[in-house]
């Protein structure tokens, strides 16, 4: 015996040949993260640790000014073929060709016989957001088909594999309703949604929210609870669903009457800036904003309210005589005298009142009461001046956007004594809302500074926000102070009295309302040769304390060309809806009311 | 004396071996008592994680049937729904002079929607915790022992 155990030298093979293969797994562990292979070989297993899945939050609801939901989102289903699972395409493209549009029975049979690779998981998109209604039909012919195999113990028909899984969409509960104040969402592709014009594009960032992408381990000790994902905040509009479903109804009305190409008309708050109904044509239905080019064919713009500049008439007289009393240089009682009926601009250029007729001596509010143009042409360039006229335009805002907060503002920028194009004969057309082209949205906070005791207040369609359950109140902002309180009402008590002289189309029983109508010649390429007129009326009301500013345009009528005879009735149409919606009483009751 | 003892392993030798039994056996026990902790903790922790994945389900089939009911409401009050339901009612449109006005003290019709508490800046000066459970012991020692307590007794939080 030489002291060494039994089998000693198999012992230490063993044990050799042990420690050789654990420094050699060692070494090739080492090796293997450090080859060019070892980043697959990660993002390989990565897969078998879970997937990482983007969770989008819910979109903001949006609510009008008395909480109804004009915007917010619903189920739809996402119905995909996972091939790990399909064992019977045939029932599958069967299923999916009978039951989902755009789909057909050859097109998802190829789909559901693609071969199937071990290494990787294959899933097919079949149709998005389908409907509840869709998925329940699914549900019923899958219980169907399971009971069939019970009966017949096959394995077919069998609908495994199809599969299909929740997802919000958008969805406008009041269909066409202020469409072209929300905008639409394009929810379709999801990665790349976002809100297409109005209120959807100009609060996108914040409706939206923030996506969070987080891994999902398959390992269930890993599980962790998902982090809280705020959903988009929501928005409280200064719209009245009542007002705009009104203002809608009214437009549309008064476009089969008139034979008008289109129209808009807006109601905001003159005290607060805030827009309580805008209507606009052609409406839409942004639950089908893929059918967009239909409805917007060309340059069609989504809301003229905002994107749309046009000549506007004689509405604009109404900026010119403001300017005229706020610098003093006239009166409501300083006489012009209209001889002639033509003022000659330079001694070159005449300029004609509307009938071409000569109205002899009037006062400022009998220029007003029958819209002349000569008189506001010599108020423009005798009186004003190009310098201040101008000034006062641009402190009514005209030449720059307003800012309210919608998206697709359209703006035309003012042609200004320094610039080389410009005549003495612009000042004179521009006196009486012509070779100027404005929104209506910029006349209606213009007229609102002159309803507001020389205020203006920036306009807005969003009242408040509503994130991380705090809810945030706009604060009506004052832009400018064009014109002082006293020129305000001034104007405000001419235009009143032109109406009621006028026994105008515009008024309305039991209210006292001031306002202007407005006839312009829509340019073409040789001049004012159309015969086609853009008709408007810009009034606000009751004339002693304002609460509402109403603007009507109705574009190329048909049954007249006079915004006397077109867009005045469909003010006192609006008025007339407007005072009940808004609980104004009669001007005799609610004085009444005051002095008690 | 060192020799008896030895002596006294050598002439039992099972002993030893009973010895060595022991500790393998303590061994075990230990090692088992380990692997049924882990083993227990791990099925804890398992059905845990599967849990929260069966609750986060739960959550989104929850959101999902919340934002499927708000939809549903609100195309059921949309203003066409409304006004058909109002006319079907006997319901007409209201003429403004027709009407009697009533002045309601403290009605506002042009009140601000809520639908949330407005945005507060001021942080609260009461604590919601009390001071008992925020005090260290150290703190507790000082203020308690190593000081002369200020006389009144917290009353924080007692009512």
């Amino acid at each position: 015996m030489n002291g060494k155990p039994p089998f000693y030298r198999r012992y230490v093979v063993v044990a050799v040949a042990c420690v050789i293969f654990a420094v050699a797994a060692l070494v090739q562990m080492v090796r293997i993260n450090y080859t060019p292979f070892a980043t697959d070989l990660i993002a390989r297993s990565e897969n078998y640790q879970g997937v990482r899945k983007t969770i989008y939050p819910p979109r903001g609801t949006i609510y009008d000014r008395k909480g109804n939901i004009l915007a917010t989102n619903q189920i739809g289903y996402e119905v995909g073929i996972d091939l790990k699972f399909v064992s019977d395409p045939e029932s599958i493209a069967f299923a999916a060709a009978t039951l989902f549009d755009g789909l057909d029975y050859p097109d998802v049979y190829a789909l559901a016989s693609t071969e199937k690779r071990a290494d990787e998981n294959r899933y097919f998109v079949l149709s998005s957001y389908v409907s509840k209604d869709k998925i329940q039909e699914l549900e019923q012919l899958d219980a169907n088909y399971t009971l069939r195999r019970q009966e017949t113990k096959s394995l077919k028909p069998s609908l495994s594999g199809l599969v299909w899984y929740p997802m919000q969409q958008r969805t406008y509960p009041e269909g066409t309703l202020a469409s072209n104040v929300l905008g639409f969402y394009n929810y379709f592709s999801r990665e790349n949604a976002q809100g297409v014009f109005g209120v959807e594009e100009a609060y996108n960032r914040l409706l939206t929210g923030k996506p969070q992408t987080v891994f999902m381990p398959n390992d269930p000790y890993l599980v962790e609870a998902l982090p809280d994902i705020e959903p988009g905040a929501s928005l409280i509009l200064t719209i009245d669903r009542e007002i705009q479903k009104m203002l809608e109804d009214t437009l549309q009305a008064a476009l089969d009457w008139s034979g008008g190409e289109g129209g808009t008309i807006i109601v905001a708050d003159p005290k607060t800036g805030e827009i309580l109904g805008m209507a606009s044509t052609p409406f839409f239905d942004p639950n089908q904003y893929w059918k967009y080019q239909e409805t917007f064919p060309g340059i069609t713009p989504y809301n003229r309210a905002v994107g749309t500049a046009y000549e506007p008439g004689s509405v604009f007289k109404v900026i010119t005589m403001a300017a005229a009393l706020d610098s003093g240089v006239a009166e409501p009682t300083t006489t012009y005298n209209d001889a002639s009926g033509v003022y000659w601009v330079a001694n070159s250029w005449p300029i004609y009142n509307w009938n071409y007729g000569a109205w002899g001596v009037q006062d400022m509010t009998g220029c007003m009461q029958h819209s002349l143009n000569v008189c506001l042409a010599y108020v423009a360039i005798d009186l004003l001046g190009e310098e201040l006229f101008y000034e006062y335009l641009q402190a009514f805002g005209f030449g720059r956007s307003t800012g309210i907060d919608l998206a697709s503002e359209a703006n035309f920028p003012l042609r200004l004594p320094d610039n080389n194009q410009w005549m003495e004969m612009d000042l004179a057309t521009n006196s009486f809302g012509q070779g100027i082209a404005v929104t209506p949205i910029q006349m209606v906070t213009a007229i609102s500074a002159i309803a507001n005791d020389g205020r203006m207040m920036a306009p807005h369609v969003v009242r408040g926000v509503v994130d991380k359950g705090q809810q945030y109140n706009v604060t009506p902002q004052v832009i400018n102070n064009p014109i002082s309180a006293e020129a305000a009402r001034a104007i405000t008590e001419m235009l009143a009295y032109s109406l009621e002289e006028e026994a105008s189309g515009a008024l309305v029983n039991g209210y006292r309302v001031a306002g202007k109508t407005g006839t312009g010649q829509i340019p073409t390429e040789l001049g004012y040769t159309s015969t086609q007129t853009n008709t408007s009326f810009v009034g606000w009301g009751p004339a002693d304390d304002p609460q509402f500013v109403v603007y009507v345009w109705i574009e190329k009528p048909t049954i007249s060309q006079w915004g006397s005879e077109v867009a005045a009735p469909v003010f006192r149409d609006v008025v007339e809806q407007l005072v009940k919606l808004m609980r104004i009483p009669p001007d005799n009751i609610r004085q009444q009311i005051a002095q008690d | 004396m060192k020799n008896q003892i030895l002596q006294a392993y050598k002439q039992a030798p099972w002993r030893i071996q009973l010895q060595w039994i022991g500790l393998f056996l303590l061994g075990l026990v230990l090692i088992a008592s380990i692997t049924g902790v882990y083993l227990s903790i791990s099925a804890q922790a398992a059905t845990s994680g599967r849990r929260i994945q069966y609750l986060e389900s739960q959550i989104s089939t929850i959101n999902n049937e919340i934002a499927e009911l708000t939809a549903e409401l609100a195309a059921a009050k949309s203003v066409d729904s409304m006004q058909s339901r109002a006319q079907s009612l006997g319901f007409i449109p209201l003429n403004p002079h027709n009407a009697i006005y009533l002045e309601v003290p403290g009605y506002n019709p042009h009140a601000d929607l809520v639908l949330a508490p407005p945005r507060v800046n001021i942080i609260s000066e009461s604590p919601t915790v009390l001071s008992s459970y925020r005090t260290s012991l150290w703190e507790w020692l000082v203020s308690n022992i190593w000081q002369t307590p200020t006389g009144d007794a917290p009353t924080e939080g007692v009512q």
